[in-house]
């Protein structure tokens, strides 16, 4: 018995840090979702635990008042204790905070730069990013800026707009010189890309060139249903083209599941709402 | 046997990483190893365990490079999510906002959770001198104006069980004048449609609430307009905070199963909640 006691207690990680308690919390955090609530098989599968140990932190979890059963007792909330997880010397996590780690999970899936851009007016700018150190990259420079219709961030900015507001920035901005470039981009040209973007819910984006570069830019959206920003990531085609293929439905799971968290939040809280 | 002994240690190893995030919850700055084991007289090796468990998974973090914690952003997220459970959260907010752009007040509208009062919803007015309120505050419900005039709505046979779960709970927060004394008090604010109570700051204003009500007449949740809305002393309410009131009743006795609480099949005497807005005493006076 003593035995099966230790291998409880002694079961810590690389840091000294329990891997049971660890578990409950790593349980507990799948909450912070604008989802309404989760069965025992749901979070196995999202967490790679198993159903044993998923019901035994949820026991816990329940025990403690962080979580409690919905009212046909199969499935679990949050518990209102949680509103005991609060300090107000502690100010919310911006947007930029609350996709910090997802910028990292994007980068560590397709190992190419990763950047994350908010609209400014007429103007995507960089306030995010990760440049990776193989040759050939996207330059990801915070606090630079790049006209919407330049890169694949700022049509999903404008892809998401109304039909008005595009041809208004159109009108504005013709001709729309393309960077790096003596050509131009004619307006049908981004209506067609602005359509597809719009039909795919990200914008997936083969810039010609001498060394062809290839990007993906995924809208994340606010609790309204607005945009946040945009988290893209891109490389050389000739690299990136087969590796996309491969990591796109994770790459799509980890934008769907950082949005969950974005859309607790209004773009504009900021400014009027409170926090 | 085997299974329980291992439990029973899970469990109290979960506890104390608990027991040390909610220390740092209620902490005004943030904490060390060493305050932290003095305070909860916990080993300081228990401690740095909980703290490295709870900075892998997100729930605290450095304070810039010290060896110090606060919080990090996973909770925040939870109580946003917990808050996203509440349809007055999301359904409120074109109200308030509108509201605080009209009258440029800073509104707020709080929700009944068991016997309390969370507020789950608000917008700054256009003034540059505000309070920085936040979402997620929760008060007794005989605590402030907001909190008291859900009160003043509720049965007689409610208001015993109120005066019963504080008795027990809270001690320290039964009002100083008195149970009877605060029935009377009770009574005159839900004659007369609101509850003030002075604003800190702003020498001879109020902050103004008003209750919302479900189909039924009980009070739900209450808004709040914290600023000049009403000299002290005066009888009539803003008709914009009036209509931003009807315009939520409206939308509640259209789906009335919608703006249930999520925690409605909870029996309000086991919604137990102490965080430090709960559970200290606040300075600015009630009704």
């Amino acid at each position: 018995m003593v035995a099966t006691v230790n291998s409880a207690t002694e079961e810590t990680g690389d840091r000294g840090q329990n891997k049971a308690t660890a578990r409950i919390l790593a349980v507990l955090s799948v909450f912070a979702s604008d989802a309404v609530g989760y069965g025992v098989t749901e979070l196995s599968n999202q967490l790679g635990m198993t159903k044993n140990m998923v019901y035994r932190a949820l026991t816990t979890l329940v025990d403690q008042g962080y979580l409690v059963r919905d009212p046909t007792g199969q499935r679990y909330q949050l518990g209102f204790r949680v509103l005991e997880l609060q300090n107000e010397n502690t100010s919310e996590p911006d947007f930029r905070e609350l996709c910090a780690p997802y910028v990292d999970k994007v980068f560590q899936l397709t190992g190419e730069s990763v950047s994350l851009m908010v609209r400014a007016g007429d103007y995507a700018v960089f306030i995010d990013g990760v440049e990776t150190r193989r040759p050939g990259t996207y330059r990801t420079q915070i606090g630079a800026l790049r006209p919407l219709y330049a890169n694949a961030s700022g049509r999903v900015m404008l892809a998401f707009s109304s039909d008005e507001e595009i041809s208004d920035y159109i009108s504005r901005q013709s001709p729309m010189r393309l960077p790096a470039s003596t050509r131009q981009l004619p307006p049908d040209t981004l209506w067609t890309q602005l359509r597809d973007i719009r039909k795919l819910g990200y914008a997936r984006m083969l810039r010609p060139g001498a060394l062809p570069m290839l990007a993906v830019a995924c809208p994340i959206w606010d609790m309204d249903r607005r945009l946040h920003g945009v988290l893209a990531t891109g490389g050389p085609n000739e690299r990136f083209a087969a590796e996309l293929d491969r990591v796109m439905p994770q790459l799509l799971a980890t934008i769907d599941e950082l949005c969950h968290r974005t859309q607790l939040y209004a773009a504009d809280t900021q400014q009027w709402e409170m926090q | 046997m085997r299974a329980r002994s291992a439990r029973a240690v899970i469990n109290s190893s979960a506890s104390h990483v608990f027991d040390v995030l909610r220390f740092i919850c209620a902490w005004p700055a943030p904490l060390g190893v060493t305050d932290i084991s003095r305070q909860l007289k916990l080993p300081a090796s228990t401690v740095y365990r909980a703290l490295i468990t709870l900075e892998e998974a997100d729930y605290i973090r450095r304070h810039r490079n010290t060896p110090r914690f606060e919080l990090a952003p996973t909770p925040h997220l939870l109580n946003r999510a917990l808050f996203s459970r509440f349809e007055l959260h999301r359904a409120s907010r074109p109200h308030l906002r509108s509201l605080a752009q009209a009258t440029g007040e800073t509104v707020s509208l709080w929700a009944r959770l068991g016997w309390f009062a969370l507020r789950v919803g608000g917008a700054f007015g256009s003034r540059d001198v505000y309070h920085r309120a936040r979402l997620g505050e929760t008060r007794l419900l005989h605590d402030g104006a907001a909190a008291s005039v859900i009160l003043a709505g509720l049965s007689e046979a409610d208001l015993a069980s109120y005066r019963s779960f504080v008795d027990t709970h809270f001690p320290e927060r039964r009002p100083d004048a008195g149970w009877a004394a605060e029935a009377g008090e009770l009574r005159l604010i839900e004659a007369r449609g609101f509850a003030t109570s002075a604003l800190r700051m702003a020498p001879g204003f109020d902050a103004v609430a008003i209750p919302v009500r479900d189909e039924t007449g009980r009070p739900v949740a209450s808004i709040t307009v914290d600023g000049p809305m009403l000299r002290s002393g005066a009888v009539a309410l803003d008709p914009r905070a009036l209509q931003a009131r009807d315009d939520l009743e409206a939308l509640v006795a259209h789906d009335p199963a919608a703006f249930l609480s999520p925690f409605a099949h909870i029996p309000a005497d086991e919604i137990l909640i102490r965080t430090p807005s709960a559970s200290e005493a606040e300075t600015d006076g009630a009704a």
